[in-house]
């Protein structure tokens, strides 16, 4: 399957990836909207680490043997297996936090939609390149 | 002459533990017959039951894909009523007698029920079965109940009031020891969830139990503490813990204690018969003491290691790591590992506290070997990882529960090879 490949060299750390995923994952799809309508505002699903002059986005790594789909107990965190997304399906989510406490990247969110529940990467639904990488400005993230 | 069967693989059980042993099978043997037996009548998800009860949740059968795209041959309805772990054969409550290879004992664990005068009639539950929600949840409709006991303050005690607590009911929950979840949360952060239960309404009541219970014929009515106070309730769910299911095993030639001793292979005393989950005692990878740690992801590692070395490959179990997730209205809490080091030991303790925040590190010889975290929990995956893989936190020490904590600040070595995937680094 095709990865998000992390090129840190690359990383600015100026956190567009960061806002075109929260775009990406509103309801509206529209960065004003998203900003200023929605409530609970989306959250992004890639978190930018920076130290001193390194930085790097990462998000879900779709794990080979992802523990958080062997530890969720409601099925819904599961693998796509036609792309290899590992995905959480929201209606059968029930916020045990399982994943989040099984992830070892810490990747995992706890997102408010009509009730809490986990949120990830989910490779934009695999349609295609993912906004992250689609939207780097210079290309410290590439999709392949 | 009873019908004798022949198999493989028998696994006695198919919840968590059975269906990751029957995967790992798999992968190695394409073609041993796999046959489990169990008591119940679909795959479902022990834990889910009360979410189901709470409405969170549609539906209690398991459609993970270990199951999905796993198929294997199930007896349901069925149960082992006697093995013999040396001749290897099982006979079934239905005669039929069952001759295996390799078995895997994951029989769970069921309740405890202390003897209270009292207990015996209507309107008092335990909360681990699938019976046990169609019970309950008929029972609030059918007697219109209002106000309920929840007797016990761990963890299925919490689960069964976060579920109550959806359904609008009035909850008084007791406890005998002087904080919540006692195992898995220091003062602070049981201080923490207890906020957050009042604040849903629920009246808690530490370092009291119930003395007996009161009862207008066959109906509840109440119950009496012994501190004397009285209670008006007319149901009441017992949730003061669960013990391995074991009963069943006299004369199998299994060794037993609290649960069933198995060695670093997840074999018995018995060569060729294996146990996993609930109903086994495994080595505590922080402590190295032995304990029942009966959770979903100690059944899932330990059926997985059960089921390759049941398949002929070598596997070795790393240790079993309590941990847990609870969440009461706004306040989500994580706990892993040692929370609460002996006065005695060589512990260091590291806690960051800030609005409704409260996290706590427990540091031995370098390395995390527990931790709680109350509402900021989004990276307690990290520490557990580090916690489990043994990693020395000399490099990083002083950016531990800082709030930019993140991979970026482990040795890099080490993250990139956390980052996996060819041509994948950070």
């Amino acid at each position: 399957m095709k990865k998000i490949r992390i090129q840190e060299e690359f990383c600015i750390g100026c956190r567009l990836c960061e806002i075109n995923c929260l775009v990406k994952h509103s309801y509206s799809g529209k960065i004003i909207k998203a900003f200023r309508e929605e409530s609970p505002r989306a959250l992004p699903r890639i978190r930018v680490e920076e130290e001193g002059y390194l930085s790097f986005a990462l998000q879900c790594r779709h794990c080979e043997d992802a523990p958080c789909v062997e530890n969720c107990m409601s099925g819904a965190m599961q693998r796509d297996r036609e792309t290899g997304t590992v995905f959480c399906d929201e209606e059968r989510c029930v916020g045990c936090w399982m994943c989040i406490m099984s992830c070892p990247l810490g990747v995992i969110k706890r997102e408010q939609k009509t009730r809490r529940i986990a949120s990830k990467c989910d490779l934009c639904g695999g349609e295609g390149e993912p906004v992250c990488v689609a939207q780097c400005p210079n290309e410290a993230l590439l999709y392949e | 002459m009873s019908e004798i069967i022949q198999t493989n693989y028998l696994l006695i059980g198919y919840s968590v533990s059975s269906w990751f042993a029957a995967q790992a099978i798999r992968e190695e043997d394409d073609s041993g017959r796999i046959l489990a037996i169990t008591e119940d009548d679909k795959a479902y998800s022990r834990p889910l039951l009360s979410y189901v009860l709470g409405n969170r949740s549609k539906d209690i059968a398991y459609f993970g894909e270990v199951v999905s795209h796993n198929p294997i041959e199930v007896w349901w309805g069925s149960s082992v009523i006697n093995l013999d772990g040396v001749e290897r054969w099982a006979e079934l409550s239905d005669g039929r007698k069952v001759e295996f290879e390799r078995a895997l004992i994951a029989t769970g664990a069921i309740p405890v029920f202390p003897p209270i005068r009292g207990a015996s009639g209507e309107g008092i539950f335990t909360f681990t079965h699938i019976d046990d929600l169609e019970r309950m949840s008929a029972y609030i409709h059918k007697e219109n109940i209002e106000n309920i006991l929840v007797l016990g303050g761990g963890f299925i005690g919490l689960k069964t009031c976060e579920a109550l607590i959806e359904l609008g009911l009035n909850i008084q929950l007791v406890e005998l020891a002087p904080r919540l979840l006692i195992n898995m949360t220091d003062e602070k952060s049981s201080r923490h969830l207890e906020k957050a239960l009042i604040k849903e309404g629920v009246d808690i009541i530490l370092e009291d139990t119930v003395e007996h219970f009161e009862r207008e014929g066959q109906k509840l009515r109440g119950c009496v503490l012994k501190s004397g106070r009285s209670i008006s309730c007319r149901m009441a769910v017992v949730a003061i813990g669960v013990r391995p299911n074991v009963a069943w095993l006299k004369g199998s030639g299994v060794q037993v204690d609290r649960g069933i001793l198995v060695n670093r292979f997840q074999e018995t005393s018995c060569p060729g018969v294996f146990a996993a989950g609930d109903v086994t005692e495994t080595m505590n990878m922080v402590t190295g003491e032995r304990s029942v740690t009966a959770i979903w992801p100690e059944a899932v590692i330990q059926g997985k290691i059960a089921g390759k070395n049941m398949a002929g490959k070598r596997d070795v179990y790393p240790g079993s790591l309590p941990l847990n997730a609870v969440e009461v209205g706004e306040t989500a809490l994580i706990s892993a590992g040692l929370v609460n080091p002996p006065g005695d030991d060589d512990c260091e303790i590291l806690v960051c506290e800030s609005e409704g925040s409260y996290q706590k590190l427990v540091l031995k010889e370098n390395r995390i070997v527990g931790l709680v975290f109350v509402k900021n929990i989004e990276k307690a995956g990290i520490y557990i990882h580090l916690l489990r893989q043994r990693i020395s936190i000399d490099a990083f020490r002083d950016k531990l529960l800082q709030p930019d904590f993140g991979i970026i600040s482990l040795p890099s070595n080490f993250r990139k090879h956390m980052v996996e995937g060819a041509g994948i680094e950070v």
